[in-house]
């Protein structure tokens, strides 16, 4: 290995000392941006007695969002939210379809066509003591 | 007739023949007029417009329909904004279809691109404080783009809505990109972008022996050009404020969740489009970075062209770089299209 001159040394030296420098401060300056200074959103909805959804119904909560379906089995919930980039879906005859891409879905959320490649997640919905259900969202992150 | 300082800001003289319009279409200049109207308006939009999730619609209907002239310096911002996307493209196809690119000028070449970069950033974070059902899901698709991006996505969405969901804080992040991060860089640019057209000697001409024509125009001859051109612009910014008002939706409210508009903003359509073929990374972040490297190495990976050809409209030796960007301007154009034929 050939010597490297004294010259050549400090320019080095200086040059990886102001990149390690520069790296350091980036680093914070992206940590200070990334804060999460918001609360995540409610993932707990009520959505009321159990007894204004009767068996056959499909109700849809726009705040959720999801429509609350209700069949002989019991209650779920089926997110609107497309699993491709997270538009809410439209509810249609044949189940539910993305206006922003053209994903579309079952009317049990089954995907039917791309570009998503997921279903529609279903959340459970739970009945209280008190006669009024609960939905819990599972995935909280909305998905990319 | 003594100079004066805007005078001053241009060369003494300049060669005639790369001084017509037909040779620079008048394009990088009037994009620093339309800044420079962007800033104006803008300055005054901010006496009424209030960055929260309750106020932002409202404010922009108060400035757009109560305020007096408010419609107007609306529309002219809009219109401004829009402009100069369209100028920006122009000025990008007539420094690539003139070969003006070669040293020394490819610095200042990836200069100009940046601005470009930073237009449409402006023109997006811009659009998206509307904050109303218009925006919605362009701002959800947007950012839900960035989180596909491996290794930083999570972060970088963070960052950008500092949630995990668009909500109160990520307004207030597009606005402080749009009034003052993004708008001081895109200045900063702007003033070096400007800086290096004289550093680098000018428009770009054959060197002086391969010259044919020696003529050359005085800055007051250029100034006047100038101030024609930015009349020329500022009536047609008029004209477009008075006949096609900025757009404007109903405030979001928790039952717009399922409704409201879904295209993407015009000069978004075309990525739109791409996205109903599939993966969200490829189609909407890794398509659009590859343009973009395509046209930033034009200067230092393509055939360059000889300079006994610069300062005319297309060089035979500098073809690929035409085509290069003929094609993605097509298929961009040909994508914004197929979008608007849903």
């Amino acid at each position: 290995m050939t010597p490297i001159s004294r010259r050549n040394f400090l320019k080095i030296a200086a040059t990886s000392l102001l990149t390690a420098s520069g790296a350091v401060g980036l680093g914070g300056l992206l940590r200070f941006i990334a804060y999460q200074s918001e609360q995540a959103p409610a993932i707990e909805f009520d959505l009321g007695p159990a007894a204004n959804y009767p068996i056959g119904s499909r109700t849809i909560h726009p705040n959720i969002p999801a429509v609350l379906i209700h069949t002989e089995s019991g209650f779920s919930a089926i997110s609107l939210v497309c699993t491709h980039l997270g538009c809410t879906v439209e509810t249609k005859d044949s189940g539910f379809s993305c206006p922003c891409h053209g994903s579309t879905y079952s009317k049990e959320g089954r995907l039917l066509s791309g570009p998503a490649v997921e279903d529609l997640d279903v959340w459970p919905v739970e009945l209280k003591d008190n006669g009024r259900l609960l939905v819990r969202k599972t995935i909280v992150q909305p998905r990319g | 007739m003594r100079p004066n300082f805007f005078h001053h800001l241009h060369p003494p003289t300049v060669p005639a023949e790369q001084s017509r319009w037909r040779y620079t279409l008048g394009a990088g200049g009037t994009a620093i007029f339309l800044m420079l109207m962007l800033i104006l308006t803008g300055a005054l939009e901010m006496f009424y417009y209030i960055p929260t999730p309750e106020n932002a619609a409202r404010s922009v209907q108060t400035i757009t329909y109560l305020v007096p002239f408010g419609g107007l310096v609306r529309n002219l911002h809009y219109w401004s904004a829009q402009l100069l996307l369209v100028v920006s493209a122009v000025h990008l196809v007539r420094i690539v279809f003139t070969g003006a690119y070669t040293p020394p000028r490819r610095f200042n070449y990836l200069l100009g691109l940046a601005l470009f970069l930073l237009a449409i950033l402006l023109d997006f974070t811009g659009y998206i404080l509307r904050w109303d059902t218009g925006i919605q899901w362009a701002l959800v698709v947007g950012t839900n783009l960035v989180k596909t991006i491996p290794l930083v996505g999570a972060t970088l969405y963070t960052a950008l809505t500092g949630s995990v969901e668009p909500g109160p804080a990520t307004l207030i992040r597009f606005y402080a990109w749009h009034i003052f991060g993004l708008t001081l860089i895109a200045m900063i640019l702007m003033i070096w972008h400007a800086f290096r057209v004289r550093r680098d000697g000018g428009i770009a001409v054959p060197p002086p022996g391969l010259r044919t024509v020696s003529d050359r125009i005085s800055r007051f001859e250029l100034v006047r050009r100038e101030t024609l051109a930015m009349i020329f612009t500022a009536s047609a910014l008029i004209l477009l404020s008075s006949l096609a008002p900025a757009p404007i939706a109903p405030p979001i409210t928790e039952i717009s969740a399922i409704s409201g508009e879904v295209s993407a903003p015009w000069f978004f359509l075309w990525v739109q489009q791409m996205l109903k073929w599939g993966d969200p990374f490829l189609w909407g972040v890794l398509v659009p970075l590859i343009f973009l490297a395509l046209l930033a190495i034009i200067p230092y990976g393509f055939p360059q062209p000889d300079p006994s050809e610069l300062g005319r409209w297309c060089p035979q030796s500098n073809r690929l770089a035409q085509i290069t960007l003929g094609v993605i301007a097509l298929a961009v154009i040909v994508l914004t299209l197929l979008a608007n034929a849903r």
